[in-house]
């Protein structure tokens, strides 16, 4: 089936799915093509979108299929499967993330600036399609739902343009009820499911690498366990359940509605809404200890951590990940042991 | 008295200004001396060369005067509004109340340039967590929370959504202290749809018609808050009358621009050049003189125009400029390196077009707004750069960088290969932080290099 990759958890696969293409959660590699000033993701990114050329063999970007192949322990791999598990018809799942290169286009989201300024890149060197959805950064207003609202639309008639099909009303709620059946069946909490012993803490941040699995494991190797992940590939992006009343009358607006109010994150303004959700979280995993792992040149998560610092009720470690430190390099090995060692 | 047109140093100046003020220089209540201003903390203009005019002289003293202007203002019972992340748009609708006063806290990103460091703004900013991998604006923050550069504002307006991330984040952290802010949305500017309706924007660029009814929508969000505030209602009328005193200001600006960037000899530096045109963003807290001020200015140019005089020599290498910078002095350093400003953005073009007076005033702001090169893709302000750069005949392009800026990593070489592929002349990319002392002589290299080599293609 063709594919349209995403990276931003504001782009609902299910509205891809529902257009007879495959939702494909891009997970990234890191790249060492990066100049100052240029959040490690979001050159990844560019870097993996222009290195490969429409119709070209090798693959725009790959998953690998141990990330979504039953690998519950970690929310962070669970997360992709949980968005990218759900057929055109909703019926089954399918896990089928091997690298691929019948990805068709790409949608990227303004939540990020950077991100925004990658879809000009992509756009001025002629990579594949491209689209770029507007993601209010505000959500007190009808305008700024209706923004959303309309810009699904559009991204319909984008995915039309690639070779998809239109929706009916019922094509879509069936995948959206599908889609929510496995989100439960997963468990809405997938991170907890696979804990273990350790001491339990939550990590917050934005999204993560295909390198990062080892910072999972790392954190159980000292003692931790990650119960909350909070992370832009885990728990915090999930839409809110839907609504099966809604679904029946009006899939859209719900498909919508689940994601602009369900997921909170640094960049809405205000951004009240994240430290809402993140404290009722802590206190019912009776979480002690929060890592915030943030990009290099990423400002939004950057700014938030002396606030963060300030707000939580228990200790937080920042981890700067910079173009050389994806995964467990030593220096980020040395900053959680001794973290936990101060949480014993 | 009638001294030829040339840049001085602040030396200079004292000398200058001892004979202009012999010969019956008549100033504005803020005028004097500019070397009041060092004793005040703005110790860079002792390493700035400006311009020799008494109307450059105006220009300065309008500038550096600008919180003792604000303190009276409140002190006269006016109320501010800080118009954040606002380039000329707010602005506009503020001074079209007679009881508002609209400010950019923004502006404090140059604090830390004129202050020669920080002043202690730059400490504040570092201990509440906004280090110098931010922007420079970041000092804004400690201005804000250390209470003495500006009166704080009553109310604070904010646009968010296609804006840079690092601004957005500093305004989050400061509403985040204690400082409500009302946000708004610009979103992303995008092209129209084929069969979508589309509105022409100034400036050039087309947005979709639903944009442009988007934007319109938060704008009414803000004029309520605004009538609240000012308590008293804003009509249509009032406000097309603030829209045609802003376009006042674009008018004078329109033709500086012409002259100054088309002339030879160059008739007036590219630093009183950059300040003039930023009066256009808030008109530095009062209007009516920012409309003087650039007469004056206007008429001096027009006056060494005609008499063919100017502050560089007629060679000057003719160079486009993208960007603000942090550090003022820079703009002194291009020119002592044999290179003149023709033609800049300043990443707020949309400030110096005529807002429309032919439509309901809510909808003519509201295309200005969206006509931001800031909000649209890249290449759409790449575009519009080639454009510019073939209107005044620039031969060259300098990429001014601002350290940590969301935007600047990829957007300075969007902008770089879009210019590369349209027009044939050489461009270079600097980085320019708030004091370049210490990387002077890296930058001079860059610029030489950039200089020499549009000489050796004439």
């Amino acid at each position: 089936m063709n594919a349209v990759g995403y990276s931003s958890p504001f782009v609902p696969a299910e509205w891809i799915a529902a257009h007879g293409l495959q939702p494909h959660r891009l997970r990234l590699h890191p790249t060492e093509k990066l100049t100052r000033g240029i959040c490690p993701y979001a050159g990844a990114l560019m870097d993996a979108a222009l290195s490969n050329i429409p119709g070209g063999r090798v693959p725009l970007l790959g998953t690998s299929s141990a990330e979504v192949a039953g690998d519950a322990r970690h929310c962070l791999f669970q997360a992709v499967a949980h968005r990218s598990a759900i057929s055109a018809h909703g019926a089954e799942c399918v896990l089928d993330s091997a690298p691929r290169s019948d990805i068709l286009g790409v949608v990227l989201t303004t939540a990020c600036d950077q991100m925004r300024y990658v879809a000009a890149m992509l756009e001025q060197r002629g990579s594949r399609p491209v689209f770029l959805l507007n993601v209010p950064s505000t959500w007190q207003t009808p305008a700024a739902r209706q923004l959303y609202l309309d810009e699904l639309r559009r991204l319909g008639r984008f995915l039309v343009h690639l070779g998809g099909k239109e929706p009916s009303d019922t094509e879509l709620a069936n995948v959206m009820l599908a889609s929510d059946r496995t989100r439960e069946e997963n468990g809405r909490r997938p991170t907890a499911r696979g804990a273990r012993e350790g001491i339990p803490l939550a990590i917050l941040g934005g999204p993560l690498m295909e390198t990062d699995r080892d910072f999972f494991e790392l954190v159980e190797r000292a003692g931790g366990r990650i119960v909350l992940d909070a992370t832009e590939d885990g728990e915090r992006t999930l839409p809110r359940p839907f609504d099966p009343t809604r679904v029946g009358s009006d899939p859209l607006k719900e498909l919508a509605d689940a994601y602009f109010d369900g997921i909170p994150d640094a960049f809405r303004r205000p951004n009240t809404k994240l430290y809402d959700w993140l404290g009722r979280e802590l206190a019912a995993r009776q979480i002690r200890g929060i890592i915030l792992r943030r990009y290099l040149w990423c400002d939004l998560w950057h700014a938030e951590l002396h606030r963060l610092k300030q707000w939580s009720p228990t200790p937080v470690l920042e981890i700067d990940v910079g173009p050389d430190d994806t995964g467990a390099p030593n220096r980020v090995q040395g900053r959680i042991e001794a973290f936990l060692e101060m949480l014993k | 008295m009638n001294d030829p047109p040339r840049r001085i140093t602040l030396v200079e100046w004292d000398q200058r200004y001892a004979e202009l003020h012999a010969a019956g220089l008549s100033e504005p209540h803020y005028g004097g001396p500019l070397r009041r201003h060092v004793a005040d903390g703005d110790v860079r203009l002792l390493k700035l060369r400006m311009d020799n005019s008494a109307a450059s002289l105006r220009l300065w003293n309008f500038l550096l005067s600008e919180e003792d202007r604000l303190r009276r203002c409140v002190a006269d019972g006016k109320k501010l509004v800080g118009t954040m992340k606002d380039l000329g748009t707010v602005p506009v609708m503020a001074y079209s109340f007679d009881n508002l006063v609209a400010f950019y806290p923004d502006g404090a990103w140059w604090l830390p340039c004129l202050l020669g460091g920080g002043a202690g703004l730059l400490e504040i900013a570092d201990s509440l967590g906004i280090d110098d991998s931010f922007c420079p604006v970041r000092a804004m923050l400690g201005a804000f929370v250390g209470c003495d550069r500006f009166p704080i504002p009553g109310l604070l307006t904010c646009s968010v959504g296609a804006t840079c991330d690092d601004f957005s984040a500093i305004a989050q952290r400061l509403e985040s202290l204690g400082f409500p802010i009302l946000w708004w949305e610009i979103p992303h500017r995008r092209p129209p749809d084929p069969h979508e309706e589309a509105v022409e924007l100034p400036g050039g660029f087309r947005a979709p018609a639903d944009q442009v009814a988007l934007v319109k929508s938060e704008l009414g969000r803000v004029r309520q808050a605004l009538e609240v505030y000012a308590e008293q209602p804003l009509s249509d009328e009032q406000l097309a009358e603030g829209i045609a005193r802003a376009n006042q200001v674009r008018r004078l600006l329109a033709e500086l621009r012409q002259l100054c960037f088309t002339a030879d000899p160059c008739p007036l530096p590219a630093l009183e050049m950059l300040i003039a045109e930023m009066l256009a963003i808030h008109f530095c807290s009062d209007h009516n003189e920012t409309v003087r001020v650039l007469a004056e200015l206007l008429e001096e140019v027009r006056h060494r125009v005609d008499a063919h005089t100017g502050v560089l020599p007629v060679d000057a290498v003719r160079l486009f400029w993208v960007n603000p910078v942090a550090d003022l002095r820079v703009m002194n350093l291009l020119e002592d390196l044999g290179g003149r400003v023709c033609g800049a953005d300043n990443m707020f073009c949309h400030a110096l077009d005529p807002i429309p007076t032919d439509l309901p005033p809510l909808e003519a702001l509201a295309r200005m707004a969206l006509a931001d090169p800031m909000v649209g893709s890249a290449v759409d302000r790449a575009n519009r750069i080639c454009s510019e750069i073939r209107r005044f005949g620039a031969r060259g392009v300098v990429i001014s960088r601002i350290p940590g800026a969301s935007h600047c990593a990829m957007e300075t070489t969007i902008i770089g290969d879009v210019i590369r592929k349209q027009m044939d002349v050489p461009v270079v990319e600097i980085e320019v932080p708030s004091v370049t002392d210490a990387m002077e002589p890296t930058l001079r290299t860059r610029l030489e290099a950039l200089i020499e080599t549009v000489r050796g293609r004439m």
